[in-house]
């Protein structure tokens, strides 16, 4: 490989994200403004303000410092989720697939993990004033139950975490593996080679099973609304993101419209073939998924209730059963 | 507490509670401020405290002394959702005081007014749950098919939430209804029950919906009856009891008491849905069969009067307020409302409950916190 | 308009607070923002319950005497450049409930709002009404803009 078509490499790999950057601050745009607020029968914000427009206010506010026993290291959790979320993109990007191991699905799967498990870290590591120090005279003379240890509502949240990590992320990691059994290598690759020559996987029996379990299985890692559990304002209002404040807000807000973005991507690389690619005409196919994602994820939450546990473990339990129907289809 | 006095459901001494999870004073899921700490064990509810009091600022301090008019109209302030019972009930007393008769007609409006009263807070309190169910779009229907009742009450009243209707020995005369005010209260009650019906088809058609609140925050009947719980709670456990049947004011209309069995929160959304229903009925009956003649008895004279009692049915359950009037002044005011037992009830229905369940195990009882704020003294009977 | 100014009166995230009012208040402002009537997202205003989030602190009712910590606390949780509305003839000067004992202090009623925590924008009225409650925000937005 000469210096040029590095250089060349290099500059689709900038230009990749900086377009995954620009589409991701107009997609909760969309989904409030298009779906909810229409599904709702009201006019809804300007599609600017959600995405854009808050996090840029974000960053021109008073930086605080949170309560929490560690402020730097809860601080710069949403930092490290938008750097693992940037790595997950250039991951999928053709330009790094002669980095064999790291252009792999076990890369693409580690690297979920950890957006998972930084959640928990919030949750432990946010105090917010809501719950446990608002200051309210209740443990007192005759009052229930007094010596019972005290907790932070997002202490529940980082609970709820651990047991999403547990099994809440099985849909997502089991349709990642309905192509890998298609293509039978771990190599994003030979995925991608493979549905240029057979066409894309999602045209299968399997293909269009796996992809619905994708669907939900993004939903639940994206903790949006049925499957909010994390972040339900029913009991714990937003959870592990409590306490963040001013830019690190900011950060929270982007890194979301940048996951929807990244995991629209991982679906069109998986199940399309399409890996998101400056240099070619197909990153428009990226794009559009993005925005067919967002749409379909907000359609789906505008309908739905929060679910607790009771309704949470058979949908997963079942959309995994399909997921593994898929793959055992792709044998066939 | 006796010991067949116990309640039978919740807890008992040797449960294991891991941790406490205090909510509130301020919540996105209760509006109101008030305290819930919850005692938990794997997120499942094994125990419930809720404090109340947050909201005191004694009413019936400040009607200590006023002229029986003004302490009348200070009763509306008591809760901005069932601000007109309060009032009308106030008014009922001082009335059954002082020996007044109340023009036919002016009975007439004060039900209409009462009837879209509940209906307003029959549905504020379904959009609620339903934003407490995370259910932001069935809120959102609900708030636009409230909209309706509140300028019905906007018209009469002239206020969209205190409307201050009933005056000693009739109406006020903003709340007349003439011939176009009838006209509009029809078609909106027509409006209403396509709505309402639509909107209850597509609820109870929700598999969703139906899976999260069924069975959820159960409170048995027995258990009713002892924490003395009224209203559509109590009718949600399956007990047939609605002040209104022993109303006089109600005698003339036809409506049924609607009841539910299992206590849960379906059953006390469906209640209040199908009540939503009946109070279309009673305000359809009362609009176009109102009496001629007067809406206010002028020819009264103030004198001193005992302590009186009166009981009215509150969108929440039993209303009790009372006075002892003296020189034209309030002596003795006491004023109870419904919410303070459906909320002491509540306690317990949400025990067994996933934590997610819970506030919504209290909200299914309508809380009302500041009308259950009231300066109480237990008395041992 | 700088873009400072203009991404805050893009995005006006608002926290109501609830300190012991009769709930009239608090309906129509939840109202203003959940009905879809009134829907006050499309002129950008959001509703949060997180105050760390908030730009705007709407307050109603009178402050009781439990409330006056919890409010001060969620005051001072709310990053600058912040703003509160104080909404409703409680907020205002205490409403009916401010001459509970005559000229001696009262126990119940710590409020009115501006005694516990600095007000920029009022909105009068019982109960207030969804309209007023936009235009109070509007009143209170230039203190957001022009802030640093």
């Amino acid at each position: 490989m000469t210096i040029v078509d590095s250089l060349i490499a290099l500059t689709a790999v900038i230009g990749t994200l900086i377009v995954a950057f620009v589409v991701s601050v107009w997609l909760p745009g969309v989904e409030r403004k298009f779906i909810h607020a229409r599904i709702q029968q009201r006019i809804g914000p300007p599609i600017s303000s959600p995405g854009l427009m808050s996090p840029i206010k974000f960053f021109f506010k008073e930086i605080i410092n949170p309560n929490s026993p560690m402020p730097r290291l809860y601080n710069s959790i949403p930092l490290i989720g938008i750097i693992i979320t940037i790595f997950l993109l250039i991951i999928i990007m053709p330009q790094l697939y002669p980095l064999a191991a790291f252009a792999s699905i076990i890369a693409l799967v580690g690297l979920l993990k950890v957006e998972e498990i930084l959640y928990m870290f919030m949750g432990a590591l946010s105090k917010s004033v809501l719950s446990l120090k608002m200051p309210f005279p209740d443990v007192v003379k005759g009052a229930k139950h007094p010596d019972v240890p005290r907790s932070f509502v997002e202490e529940l949240s980082a609970m709820r975490a651990f047991r999403l990590i547990a099994f809440g992320s099985f849909p997502i990691y089991i349709a990642i593996f309905v192509p890998v059994a298609m293509a039978s290598s771990i190599f994003l690759s030979d995925i991608v080679s493979y549905q240029q020559v057979h066409g894309p996987v999602l045209f299968s029996l399997s293909g269009i099973l796996g992809a619905i379990v994708f669907f939900i299985g993004f939903m639940i890692l994206l903790n949006e609304y049925p499957f909010s559990i994390l972040k339900t304002k029913a009991d714990v209002i937003e959870g592990p993101l409590l306490e963040y404040a001013s830019k690190y807000r900011a950060y929270v807000y982007i890194s979301r419209g940048l996951l929807i973005f990244v995991l629209s991507s991982i679906f069109c690389t998986l199940f399309l073939g399409i890996p998101p690619n400056l240099l070619s005409w197909t990153i428009l196919v990226n794009i559009l998924m993005a925005f067919i994602f967002t749409i379909l994820m907000a359609v789906v939450s505008a309908f739905s209730p929060i679910f607790t546990f009771k309704q949470f473990y058979p949908v997963v339990a079942g959309v995994s059963v399909l997921g593994i129907l898929a793959i055992i289809a792709s044998f066939l | 507490m006796d010991e067949d006095n116990k309640i039978t459901i919740g807890n008992s001494k040797n449960q294991i509670i891991e941790t406490e999870v205090p909510m509130g004073t301020v919540h996105s899921a209760a509006i109101e401020p008030y305290r819930i700490r919850l005692f938990v064990e794997d997120e499942i509810v094994k125990d419930a405290e809720i404090t109340i009091g947050v909201n005191h600022r004694g009413v019936e301090r400040i009607m200590e002394g006023l002229p029986v008019e003004k302490a009348n109209s200070l009763t509306e302030k008591i809760c901005g959702i069932c601000s007109n019972i309060h009032l009308w009930n106030s008014v009922l007393v001082a009335e059954k005081a002082l020996e007044i008769e109340v023009p036919e007609r002016a009975q007439y409006i004060r039900i209409i007014v009462a009837e879209l009263e509940r209906l307003q807070s029959h549905l504020l309190y379904l959009a609620h749950g339903n934003e407490v169910l995370g259910h932001e779009t069935f809120s959102m229907r609900l708030f636009y098919i409230r909209e309706t009742v509140s300028d019905l009450l906007c018209m009469i009243g002239g206020n969209r939430v205190q409307y201050g209707v009933p005056v000693i020995g009739g109406l006020r005369p903003r709340a007349e209804l003439d011939q176009m005010r009838i006209q509009k209260l029809n078609e909106g009650m027509d409006l209403l029950e396509e709505k309402i019906s639509n909107f209850a088809q597509r609820f109870v058609s929700d598999p969703m919906i139906m899976s999260r609140i069924t069975g959820v925050g159960t409170l048995r009947k027995e258990d009713a009856l002892k924490l003395a719980t009224s209203g559509p709670t109590l009718r949600a456990t399956g007990v047939e009891v609605d002040l209104r049947r022993d109303m006089k004011e109600y005698d003339p209309f036809e409506f049924e008491v609607i009841t539910q069995d299992g206590g849960d929160v379906k059953s006390n959304l469906l209640v209040r849905v199908l009540e939503s229903l009946e109070s279309v009925k009673i305000i359809r009956q009362a609009a176009n069969h109102l009496p001629e003649g007067n809406i206010t008895n002028r020819s009264w004279d103030m004198q001193d009067a005992p302590i009186t009692k009166s009981y009215v049915e509150a969108p929440r359950g039993k209303l009790y307020h009372s006075y002892a009037l003296e020189d034209g002044r309030v002596r003795h005011s006491i004023v109870r409302t419904p919410s303070i037992a459906n909320i002491g009830a509540m306690q317990y229905a949400c025990i067994g409950c996933h934590i997610t369940d819970a506030q919504l195990a209290v909200v299914q009882c309508d809380p009302c916190f500041t009308c259950t704020d009231r300066a109480i003294q237990i008395i041992r009977l | 308009m700088s873009l400072k100014s203009y991404s805050r009166a893009r995005a006006v995230h608002v926290m109501l607070v609830y300190t012991g009012g009769c709930n009239g208040c608090d309906i129509e402002i939840v109202n203003c923002i959940f009905s879809p009537k009134y829907d006050a997202e499309q002129y950008k205003i959001f509703l949060t319950w997180n105050p760390r989030e908030a730009d705007v602190l709407v307050v109603t009712g009178p402050v009781t005497a439990h409330n006056e910590k919890p409010l001060k606390a969620i005051y001072d949780a709310i990053p600058e450049p912040k703003a509160v509305i104080a909404a409703g003839a409680c907020a205002l000067m205490g409403g009916v409930y401010k001459n509970i004992h005559g000229d001696i202090p009262s126990e119940e009623i710590c409020g009115p709002v501006d005694k516990i925590i600095p007000v920029d924008a009022k909105v009068p009225g019982c109960a207030v009404r969804p309209q007023d409650v936009l235009a109070g925000a509007v009143a209170a937005l230039p203190k957001l803009l022009n802030a640093d």
